[in-house]
């Protein structure tokens, strides 16, 4: 029985300071998926996004091995800025906006379950996931940053605020526009986002 | 019209991040208001679907990582 599955994040990165890689181990299994996805959703292409994930989460290991890991703040909120910066960095870099592909030829949105997976819902599925991407895409890079941060990235508005240079009322502000121009989009679009249409 | 500082309150809200005292607050206007429900409702839909665009990187990359790291302790 692994004993490490029910620890915090803080407890965690103690034990692996410490010396156990079942502990570091845990935290990757914890956090990867919202990591990758974070990389994902700036990079647009999913053999860049694994190896920034590799980088992100190598950077972290010195990090903490080395001693210099700052113990005030979430583990999840540290190490999705680090993907962050990095994603950053990259896309500033490369100036380049390729189609997110996946290794299996899918669209990254193309990976939401549905209740029901029959020719007309698998459809619906495939053509909202493309236009969902679109608009998060096209949102102003403002509300964009501030969307990743808190949905993608767990950090609270305040962390956004401060990482920022904003208030907090401004990171609010931002990620209300990016939710309320989604809305709007999608209406527009007649993208279906009914609930039931989606898989718990 | 709901006011922009309710509007503010609705996102933390949403996100789990209001202080108790106004969430119950909010809470009982949630009951009492319609346009706020109705808000509110939309913004829990769409935080479902951006849940739903979640994806998982492959074992390999997460296998280097854990692998990257175990060869480090053996170093030291």
């Amino acid at each position: 029985m692994n004993t490490t599955t029910q620890l915090s994040d803080s407890a965690l990165v103690s034990l692996y300071i410490a010396g156990n890689e079942n502990a570091f181990e845990q935290l990757v299994n914890r956090h990867k998926n919202k990591v990758f996805t974070t990389i994902l959703l700036i990079v647009k292409d999913s053999y860049t996004a694994e190896d920034l994930l590799q980088d992100t989460f190598i950077k972290a290991v010195h990090t903490m091995k080395s001693g210099r890991y700052n113990e005030e703040g979430k583990f999840s909120s540290w190490i999705c800025r680090i993907a962050h910066n990095l994603a950053i960095d990259f896309f500033r870099k490369e100036k380049r906006s390729p189609i997110i592909t996946l290794e299996d030829g899918n669209n990254v949105f193309n990976t939401l379950s549905f209740a029901e997976d029959s020719v007309e819902s698998l459809q619906i599925k495939e053509d909202t996931h493309a236009r969902l991407r679109e608009l998060i895409q096209a949102l102003p890079q403002t509300q964009r940053e501030v969307l990743m941060m808190r949905h993608y990235a767990d950090m609270s508005f305040q962390e956004i605020a401060e990482a920022t240079g904003v208030s907090i009322n401004t990171a609010l502000g931002r990620m209300r526009y990016a939710l309320i121009n989604l809305r709007k989009k999608m209406q527009k679009s007649n993208i279906v986002y009914d609930k039931n249409l989606y898989s718990e | 019209m709901i006011k922009t500082s309710t509007q503010n309150e609705l996102i933390q809200y949403v996100y789990d991040e209001l202080a108790e005292d106004v969430c119950e607050q909010l809470e009982k206007s949630l009951m009492q208001d319609d346009e706020l429900a109705e808000c509110c409702s939309e913004l829990l839909l769409i935080q479902h679907l951006l849940d739903g665009v979640v994806k998982a990187p492959t074992d390999r990359s997460v296998n280097n990582i854990i692998n990257y790291s175990r060869s480090l302790s053996l170093q030291s």
